[in-house]
This record gives C-alpha cells, structure tokens and sequence, in this order.
C-alpha cells in the first residue's frame, strides 16, 4: 500500500496573502521573495515570521549584505507584528556580512548550515540574496557558483525540513536566472507609480503544487504590517439563488411613487444605476434608499467619493452615520484599487450586517482609483457588481451622466449593462423652467413602468410628479408642447400629414 | 535595571579588577549582538560609545593609547587599569551605560533589553571578573 506525501501548508498570518497563494505556504518549501529595494520583501518576510515560529517552529533570519542589522531592526520594530519577547527565543537573528563580503560562498553556506545544525529551525530567511549574487561576481564563473550555492541551500533546507526564503533585492525577470529554476516558490513584489500615486502589487508567479490567483494583486504597508487585497471570489452560484429569490421580495427605495414605477419596489439582490446630470437628485434619492432600509431595520453601507461626507447637505445621511446605522467607506485620495474598495465595503457590510450599499458616485469612484486601474474600470466594476450581488445585498450607484441631449445615455463606462436596473434623471426646459424628469429604463426580469415622469426636490425629499403628456421631445431636453388634440390622441394620425 | 559591572566588582575594588570586568562584561555584550549585528555594527557602536563616554571623562580618550582610535577593547581596559578605583568605576559605568543607551536609541529600549538581557540582568555571572 502507498501512502502519498501530504503537504501542510503554513498560514502566513498575512491577510490575504494565503488566499493569493492558494491556500498558504507548502512546508519545507524553497521561496524566493523578489523585489526592487523599498517594495516590502523584508517587512512580508519578518510578519510571516513573526507569525509563524514558535519556540517549537524556531525562525533563524539570516542577514547577509543588504540593509545594516541595526537599521533593520530598527524600523521593523514599529510594525505592530514584531515581537520583541520572541527574539533569541522563537527567532534569531543571524550575521553573515562578513563572509558574504569576501565573496565567500562557500563559507556563508558553512555558517548557514553551522547555525541551521545548532537551532533546527523550522524557518530560514536570508535576506538579502542580491548581495550574495553580487558577492559571487567577482568569482571567475559568477553564475556556475551562485547556482551550486542556491542548489546546495535548497537541497540542505529541505533535508532539514525548514520552509525557507530567500529576499532578492533586485531581479530582472526575463533573466534566465537559475536561481528561480530552483525555488518551488517566487513571490514578486512591485510598485507601480503612475503620475503621482504609487500602488504596491504582488504576484505569485511560482508555487509548485498550488493553485495561486494568478497576476498581480494589491498590498497596503500600514503599522498593522501588509495587507493583500485578492480579488474577492464571484460567488455567482450564491448570485444566482438569489436572483431567484429577489423575485419574491422587493425592496422599497424610499421615494413615494418610484416603487410603483420601479414594478413594486427594487427587487433584492438587484443593482440600481442612477444616472443623471450634476444636481438632478442622485445622491438625494441614494440617501433616501439608505434612509428607508435604515427605518426598515436594515442597515446599510455607503461608499462616498463625491462629497465630503461632513461637508454633504443630506443631514439625513450624516445623521445616519453618526448613529452608526449607515457604514461609511471614505476615499482616500487617489490611489485606491477595486480590490481594496471591496475588501473595504464587504467589511463594513458583514459588521453591520447590512443589506443596502449605496456607491455615490461611480464618476467619483473611477478618480479615487490609482491611475493604473482606470484603464481596467469597466471589468473592474463588474467584479464589483458581481462580488456584491454574491454577498446578497442590493446596491445602489449613481453616475455623473452629461447632460447630452443628441443621445441617449445613461454612463460614460458602459456600466448599463452591469446592472440590474437603471434609473436615468433628466434635465428639461418647460416654459422658461427648469425641471427634472425620471424614469425607469429597466429592472431585469420584472416589468416596470415606461413612464417619464416629472419630479421635484423640496425639504421632504423627492417628489415624483406626473408625466407631461401635453409635451413632446422631452429626452431632448427641449420639449415642445403638443396640441392638445394630439395627445389626446382623439385625431386620427393621418391628419397630422 | 542590574547594572552589570557594579553587580561584579565594587566601585572600590582594585582598578585592574574593575577594569578585567569592565572588558569581560563587553566580550559577554560581543558575544551576544555580534551574532545579530555582526562584528562591524558592533565596532561601529563600539567607537561612537567611546567617543560620547570620553565627553564625561576626557581620560577614557587615553589620548597616548589611541582608544579613540583604536577599536581594540583592550587597549581601553588599560587605560581603566591606570586610574584609581572611583575613576575606573565611573568611566566603567559610563561606558557600558552610554553604549546600552545608545543601543536604545537605536532599536528600543525593550529590544535592547532582550538582545542583553544575559548581559545587564544576570548578576550570577560575575564570578568571571571576581576570579581574575
């Protein structure tokens, strides 16, 4: 009978990271952590040792030529994972500069093993390994060497049953490095600057025997240490059950006459996109839809990137914050990703248990995204969407919609076809009046009104009017009167000609 | 907090006593960093304590031995020999306490407390000094 190997797969205690591996880090595994210097290899390598070593799992840090001890000691202390109980207990630090700059490899790999033979670690990180590279090139064949050190590190870490990491300073990644031929591991981390928004990003590029989430994922470094932000999974099975049930329940937006137009309400479960022209009432009827869930018991979350949320003129809302009853997901400036805007709002949706998101607006979303993302909005949003509707609640969005009267639009992303419903807000010009019309474009699979209908702001909120029958071309934004036989539709059309 | 060398000898001990435990009490604090820091972070540290201790008491300079200079601890357990025992006692304690202060400010004290925790809290391991 053969039993087959069964790989334990370590917990890195760094959110999010596990989940971009594929499940945590494979034991006795050989990694490569790479990276420009000021990317984050060495805070990711100390938080997952921090997390992970015991006295029982030792941790043995190998510093060789990168940043001074000292100094690495020094600024790592004030991440909130380092622990200073542990060292000389479950992790210790170990200095090889000094064979590493006499180019020695041979002889910082007797000291790598000496130690590892005295301190059985669980856990070996040398860091950093550029140094060694660069170390080794003044060897007559750099490469034959560096490639006998790393082969030997492996075949050593791996017999003593140590998960190790090598920190590369600087890689090139097209170079046929035999080094990453060896790791069962490669972790890259980057930052990508673009204009003036700088955004870390990690990609598992290797991890033998695991199903990694492929590309590149964003990482914030806070004093809480990293934080990866994968891309939250489509539940689309849990997506669809609910599409299901949203037929049955319907939820009231709050505003008297637009549930009727709506078909009875939004359906659960739905996205509503609000279009409309700057000052048409968008985040007036978001709040109402917040406020309505609130009366109704159901909490909800808004994601505000238009105005400040202190500064906004629905108190109604602000008071709603305040009271906690509405979770609020604030911008901060220009250099968020998708993936963290939703890690953002499912937590405030899951601690608040909240049913109704409202996104104000999308037009304020897309700038509050770093630069680099912009070009991925549309696919981004729809991640977006989707990730939402898997989580069962009801999201409401508005878009900055210009105001064209040549055609007919409702966003400038194409995000129409994303949502589930859409409610498009209108400017028009009747008798030297200003006014604003509503209707309902679509709510999948329910029927709707089809109306145009006439609404006005005041202190009480929206007030949905009537049709202006006795005008035409009022998606033009210049509607023209009828004659009143016309509309009456008493005339027979031929005679119009 | 213990304070090494007078939990080792007596500020009125013989200065070549005091100034043995003074150097053994630094190859214990070599013994314990160098591993971490390795040995050119620890001179370097060794050079900048001198220099600030100097600033209390310009002998432990030993301008004609050169401890400025020289990164030999022991050329400056000479210099502590050749004073009497208050001196070799007060520029002892000045030396291992301005170099734990600076270690401090460097990595904290609580980090520098662990890294030296055999050295400064560990009273039992005098005898080394008293058998000289």
């Amino acid at each position: 009978m053969s039993t087959k190997v069964i790989i334990q797969r370590l917990a890195t205690g760094v959110p999010g990271l596990d989940e971009v591996l594929g499940g945590g880090l494979p034991q006795y595994s050989f990694n490569l952590i790479a990276g420009a210097p000021g990317c984050g290899k060495t805070t990711l390598a100390h938080q997952m040792m921090f997390e992970l070593a015991t006295p029982e799992r030792p941790a043995l840090y190998f510093t060789v030529l990168g940043e001074p001890p000292l100094k690495m000691l020094r600024y790592q202390q004030q991440f909130d994972f380092f622990d200073n109980q542990a060292i000389d207990h479950s992790v210790r630090f170990i200095n090889l500069s000094e064979a590493a700059m006499a180019g020695d490899l041979d002889h910082v790999l007797r000291q790598i093993v000496e130690a590892v033979t005295q301190y059985s670690p669980a856990l070996v990180f040398v860091d950093s390994f550029r140094s060694v590279v660069f170390a080794s090139s003044s060897e007559n064949n750099p490469h034959h060497k560096l490639q006998q050190f790393v082969q030997q590190l492996g075949m050593l870490m791996t017999s003593w049953q140590a998960t190790t990491f090598l920190i590369g300073e600087y890689f090139v990644e097209t170079d046929a490095n035999p080094v990453f031929t060896v790791a069962d591991g490669l972790i890259w981390l980057r930052q990508s600057v673009q204009r003036n928004s700088m955004v870390r990003k990690i990609e598992v590029m290797k991890m033998r025997g695991q199903p990694t989430l492929p590309g590149l994922h964003t990482f914030r470094i806070s004093t809480a240490g990293i934080k990866v932000f994968p891309p939250a999974g489509m539940r689309m099975a849990v997506a669809a059950d609910l599409f299901a049930t949203a037929q049955a329940e319907r939820l009231s937006t709050g505003v008297p006459g637009l549930d009727e137009m709506l078909g009875g309400g939004l359906p659960r479960g739905y996205s509503l996109l609000v279009a409309g022209p700057s000052g048409s009432g968008k985040s007036i009827l978001a709040a109402t839809f917040l406020a309505e869930g609130v009366r109704r018991g159901e909490a909800g979350v808004i994601a505000a990137f238009e105005q400040h949320p202190n500064r906004a003129r629905n108190r109604v809302l602000v008071d709603l914050v305040e009271r906690g009853k509405v979770g609020l997901v604030d911008s901060r400036g220009s250099d968020l990703s998708i993936d963290e805007v939703v890690q953002l709002l499912l937590s405030e949706v899951r601690r608040l248990k909240a049913t109704r998101i409202v996104i104000d607006s999308l037009t304020g979303f897309e700038l509050a995204l770093a630069p680099t993302f912009r070009d991925d909005f549309r696919e981004s949003l729809l991640r977006l969407v989707t990730v939402l509707a898997g989580e069962g609640v009801t999201v409401l969005m508005t878009s900055e919609l210009e105001d064209r009267y040549t055609d007919l639009r409702f966003s400038p992303y194409g995000a129409a076809f994303l949502t589930d419903a859409i409610i498009v807000q209108r400017y028009i010009e009747v008798d030297s009046q200003l006014l604003r019309v509503m209707a309902v474009v679509k709510v999948r699979a329910s029927a709707h009104s089809n109306q145009l209908r006439e609404f006005s702001i005041d202190a009480g909120g929206i007030q949905i009017g009537q049709m202006l029958p006795d005008q035409e071309g009022l998606l033009g934004g210049r509607p023209t009167r009828r004659r009143r036989d016309e509309w009456s539709g008493a005339v027979d059309p031929a005679e119009d000609d | 907090m213990q304070q090494p060398l007078s939990s080792r000898v007596g500020n009125d001990a013989d200065p070549a006593l005091i100034a043995a435990a003074v150097l053994a009490i630094w190859e214990e604090i070599d013994d314990a960093l160098t591993p971490v820091i390795g040995p050119l972070g620890l001179v370097a540290l060794y050079r900048r304590t001198v220099r600030l201790a100097a600033a209390q008491h310009p002998w432990l300079a030993g301008r004609d031995e050169g401890v400025l200079t020289d990164t030999d601890p022991a050329v400056l357990k000479s210099v502590l020999a050749r004073r009497n025992s208050a001196e070799a006692a007060a520029g002892g304690n000045a030396f291992l306490n301005t170099f734990h202060e600076l270690l401090a400010s460097l990595i904290g004290p609580s980090l520098t407390a662990r890294l030296l925790r055999s050295v400064w809290d560990n009273p039992s391991s005098g005898a080394t000094a008293q058998d000289i």
